[in-house]
């Protein structure tokens, strides 16, 4: 079946049509149809862009003033005669949306119904970014094409597994009970799927294994996945918490935040930028968010890009051994995301001097790892499996929705899992 | 000042703006003083490079009137100067299509005396921005007397977008803001002018016993003290109220040259960062 992927953000729509089914996703061979992104929503020069394997890309510049007319623009180019690669809308069977926030209230992907819909709308407030985004995307895709089924796969649902102890902070409990102020983490699409993927490329059940995923991207997370549940994960109440990522900064003693604030005189706004924006890996080598840039730099000797790429490295590995000891051991680690999948010096300095705890590194493997492919970089016959799966959180999203379809998933929160109120 | 930092407001927050002054000359210092002012923001992490790419990039400049035309709302920003506002949304009433809303940005200028004799009289409005306008959450939506509806819900609804707070009101002197503020900042420099205290002790007890981010004397400072003079003048003039009438104080340090933060002098002392220099010891941040 033909399904539609919609991710849209405050002045943009990304979209991709996935061709999928439950066979499709056992054999692993489901395929991009059409992919591409309305981009400058609201201007008068709004850009749609289309990229259809096999096909010279295309793209059209139109006044675009909301998420509807967005939509809406979608649908024409997928099947117009010329760009399109539907001959009409109703070849679309479902549509997959991904929502950022999910709170408490789902723990894994459900079909959109208006009661779904209002308390997507009571997890706004968690996510005031993104969500109400996610919503207008929704909508509007409910009301263009209203005889489909649509389905919510969300960010955070897959950590919802997370008991009390892993998401509750060390915080006043009010803080939890009047707002919700918790560890959800984030990535959860991402973490499932390569954790999925490892278990197949190790060809062993993933309900018997201990697997750390580590999302390493512009945005970076680790996840503890304990025989296919998330057990704990480095992102917090926003994404903020944790690794050291592009511009964030990760995990940081909050009484550096209040201090700055006094004595710099800087506005909330400019705090919030300077954790979000010039933090991470650019905030320390002054160099570039970028991995690349900071590898070439450190290579010709700048102290601060190597620094940065230390301290990158090194909370990883900190955070294994954390996850290791979280799950009574580990089976294997798996790198995905822009950085996990493409830098092999990342790999190998994170996991370096780890023989003690049964990770050895094939170096020859890990360097030469093919891009956009399942490998297996650790000596055969370690005790823990190094993985590199490339990820696909659109795949998951599509086989979401054919999976929510088929009722092969539970919707709703884990009842039993909840902290006391 | 103005113009730029609300062309600068209205790019970040995702539009189209033109920036229109008389001059090559003029355009080009505001091009460099904006790009300077952005600059100054990724300094204190308020903005990245690439962000000030973006904000530049959809900023042109022109010295020509016509170019407005396109726009779908156009603010002035010149001077405090009825005459000249008078005559510049004179010439702008004859090149704009009679839907676009001509906003004044005023603090005290009438807006209905402003409008009056124009061939779209309702479509002029005015607003008044605070400084520093990149932060500040509110913007005052002043309706003359003649103003449409449509207009006023048009740049309320623009407010918005620029993600601030528009509070809707009638034109009167001074508005709300500068209305209340100036006579906090006339009375601080009188009990100065009688030696009741320096004006570092005035500014401390204002900011520490009301929990200020400034004392009154520093925000005038930071203001512009000829543009708190300015003020004063016209509301003295309009009201005939003697709390508006200007302290001496503030009449003597604008006439030296002392006109605040911007250079360097006002009430108290700034680097070329604007940073206060001469502060008590207790006027220091407290974290417990």
């Amino acid at each position: 079946m033909k399904i539609m992927v919609l991710n849209c953000g405050s002045s943009s729509v990304k979209f991709q049509v996935i061709e999928t089914s439950l066979e499709a996703i056992e054999a692993n061979t489901d395929a991009t149809l059409a992919r591409g992104a309305v981009e400058k929503i609201g201007l008068s020069d709004s850009r749609l862009s289309l990229e259809v394997p096999g096909r010279k890309p295309h793209q059209e510049i139109a006044e675009i003033l909301e998420h509807r007319a967005a939509v809406e623009r979608v649908l024409k180019v997928l099947t117009s005669q010329e760009h399109g690669i539907l001959a009409d809308a109703s070849e679309i069977e479902a549509v997959g949306h991904r929502m950022v926030h999910g709170g408490e209230k789902f723990a894994s992907s459900v079909l959109v119904t208006p009661e779904v819909e209002a308390m997507i709308e009571e997890c706004v407030v968690l996510a005031p970014l993104h969500n109400p985004h996610n919503l207008r995307g929704l909508t509007a895709a409910r009301s263009l094409l209203p005889n489909v089924p649509h389905v919510a796969v969300f960010d955070t649902a897959f950590h919802q597994s997370m008991p009390p102890r892993a998401f509750i902070y060390g915080l006043p409990y009010e803080l939890y009970t009047r707002h919700a102020i918790r560890r959800y983490g984030f990535h959860g699409t991402s973490h499932r799927y390569v954790s999925i993927r490892t278990a197949n490329l190790l060809r062993r059940p993933l309900e018997e294994l201990r697997v750390v995923t580590c999302h390493l991207g512009n945005g970076c997370s680790m996840a503890a996945v304990d025989r296919g549940r998330s057990v704990d994960t480095t992102m917090g109440f926003t994404p903020l918490e944790g690794l050291l990522m592009g511009t964030r900064c990760g995990d940081l003693d909050p009484a550096i935040v209040s201090w700055v604030l006094a004595m710099e005189d800087v506005t909330l706004a400019q705090l919030n930028a300077m954790l979000n924006k010039h933090s991470g890996l650019y905030g320390v080598s002054g160099v570039s968010s970028d991995m690349r840039e900071i590898e070439k730099a450190c290579t010709t000797g700048n102290r601060r890009a190597c620094l940065a790429l230390d301290i990158f490295c090194y909370r990883i590995k900190k955070y294994i051994g954390a996850y290791a000891a979280a799950m009574g051991g580990v089976d294997a680690v798996t790198f995905t995301g822009g950085i996990g999948e493409n830098s092999a010096l990342v790999r190998s300095h994170t996991l370096s001097d780890m023989a003690f705890f049964g990770i050895e590194l094939d170096e020859e493997a890990n360097v030469s790892a093919p891009p956009g492919q399942e490998v297996l970089v650790s000596r055969p016959g370690t005790r823990v499996a190094v993985a590199v799966v490339p990820t696909n959180e659109e795949r998951v999203i599509a086989r979401d929705t054919v999976r929510v379809l088929g009722r092969v998933m539970p919707s709703f929160a884990i009842p039993g899992n909840e902290a006391p109120r | 000042m103005m113009g730029r930092s609300i062309a600068t407001r209205v790019s970040q927050a995702g539009l189209s703006v033109v920036v229109r002054d008389i001059t090559k000359e003029r355009t080009d210092k505001v091009a460099e003083l904006l790009a300077a002012d952005l600059d100054h923001e990724i300094e204190r992490w308020g903005l990245t490079q690439s962000e000030k790419k973006a904000i530049l990039a959809r900023i042109e400049f022109t010295t020509e009137l016509p170019k407005t035309a396109g726009c779908d709302l156009l603010i002035e920003t010149i001077n405090e100067d009825f005459a000249a506002k008078k005559q510049l949304i004179l010439e702008l009433d004859a090149v704009l299509a009679p839907e676009i809303p001509i906003i004044i940005n005023t603090s005290t200028l009438s807006i209905s005396e402003l409008a009056h004799g124009l061939q779209n009289p309702e479509r002029v409005l005015g607003m008044h921005f605070l400084y520093p306008v990149t932060t500040t959450r509110v913007v005052e939506v002043v309706k003359g007397q003649v103003t449409s509806d449509d207009a006023f819900e048009k740049a309320r609804r623009f407010v918005r977008v620029l993600g601030k707070v528009p509070i809707q009101e009638f034109e009167s002197p001074g508005f709300i803001t500068t209305r209340v503020v100036m006579p906090l900042i006339n009375e601080a420099a009188h009990v100065v002018m009688e030696g009741v205290a320096s004006a570092a002790e005035v500014d401390l007890a204002i900011k520490l016993g009301y929990d200020f981010r400034y004392g009154p004397l520093e925000w005038a400072d930071r203001i512009g003290l000829h543009r708190v003079l300015n003020w004063l003048e016209h509301l003295f003039r309009e009201t005939g109220e003697p709390k508006f009438r200007p302290c001496p104080v503030i009449r003597k340090l604008v006439r030296a040259g002392h006109t605040g933060a911007t250079v360097g002098k006002g009430f108290f002392n700034y680097d070329s960062e604007r940073s206060r220099l001469d502060r008590l010891p207790d006027d220091t941040p407290k974290l417990s």
